[in-house]
């Protein structure tokens, strides 16, 4: 199955949740928002929230800027 | 009188970007350095594939010391520059927001009608915006008018370092507003900043003049004193200019 993680294409087994993609890529919980096709996931949700096939991930965080 | 924005009181009046610094540590620095409570940060993705402990910069800078403005820099559009505030308030759960909605790349001037458009449904969403906008004196009334809880008026385009470019046009929004001025983008050093406070500004936002300085730290403590220099002036009202030379001394029991 395909997703498209912080615009890129990756292929994932079914039936996975935004907490098994954040562990498999390796991505720390903490100072992160998690978007599917632009929604926001709030992180009671991540463990419940399996993803489909094409869905758009966003996984956004604090940088430097003005 | 210390500044007041969204009825939180600060006593600095300098209020710092996050951008462009070599790293998190000297981002601290600075920051400790130039002595504003409130500091700037942008919204990206996070890159894939990094180490689970690498640090992020709200390791560095803890929201609850300083007051975190999230800005919807690189927004081009106001449907984008809603959804990074949306996320922004899930990540930092507060509603106040720095609103920047861009017209191109090219001049990074803002998009006036985006903008307008932007700061009226943001305010409708719950939002507190504190918003970017060009020094159209109208505009910046009508921003005010639609509720935003800050007008920051540009003193020339973002990251030139030209510094003010229109004080005429920063006085006629300063003496229109009921809500704080603040200068943001364009200041190149301290100067410009003094320059803005004299003039009545409440205060200023600038992040190149510190992080794009040889010395960072210190244009960061630079730009504490010339803040408030310039405010002092402003209170302290200054002298009339005169055609002719006065002298300073008394004129009666000379010597001559």
């Amino acid at each position: 199955m395909n997703i498209i993680l912080n615009g890129k294409q990756f292929s994932i087994d079914k039936k996975m949740s935004i907490k098994d993609i954040l562990v498999q890529n390796n991505i720390g919980e903490k100072n992160i928002v998690v978007e599917v096709n632009k929604e926001i996931i709030s992180k009671s949700q991540w463990d419940q929230t399996i993803l489909k096939e094409n869905d758009q991930i966003e996984i956004i965080t604090a940088v430097g800027g003005g | 009188m210390s500044l007041v924005i969204d009825k939180k009181t600060y006593e600095s009046r300098l209020i710092i970007g996050s951008g462009k610094y070599k790293n998190f540590e000297e981002t601290k620095k600075a920051l400790e350095a130039s002595g504003a409570e409130m500091i700037t940060v942008a919204l990206k993705r996070t890159n894939l594939g990094q180490n689970n402990n690498q640090k992020n910069l709200l390791d560095y800078i803890d929201p609850n010391t300083y007051k975190i403005l999230p800005n919807t820099a690189g927004c081009f559009s106001s449907e984008d520059a809603i959804r990074v505030c949306l996320i922004a308030r899930e990540l930092l759960n507060d509603n106040l927001v720095k609103l920047e909605v861009l017209a191109n790349k090219e001049t990074l001037l803002p998009n006036e009608k985006e903008t307008l458009v932007a700061a009226k449904e943001l305010v409708q969403l719950g939002f507190s915006v504190m918003v970017y906008t060009t020094d159209n004196v109208q505009l910046a009334i009508e921003l005010e008018k639609v509720g935003c809880v800050s007008v920051m008026p540009l003193a020339s385009p973002i990251g030139t370092g030209q510094g003010i470019k229109n004080s005429n046009n920063l006085k006629s929004i300063i003496k229109n507003a009921n809500v704080p001025i603040i200068v943001d983008a364009g200041i190149g050093t301290a100067s410009d900043a003094t320059i803005a406070m004299e003039l009545g500004c409440d205060a200023v936002l600038l992040n190149s003049a510190i992080a794009m300085s040889d010395d960072p730290i210190q244009m960061a403590e630079a730009m504490k004193y010339a803040v408030k220099a310039g405010r002092k002036a402003f209170n302290a009202k200054r002298m009339k200019i005169s055609d002719i030379a006065v002298p300073s001394s008394n004129k009666t029991d000379t010597l001559s």
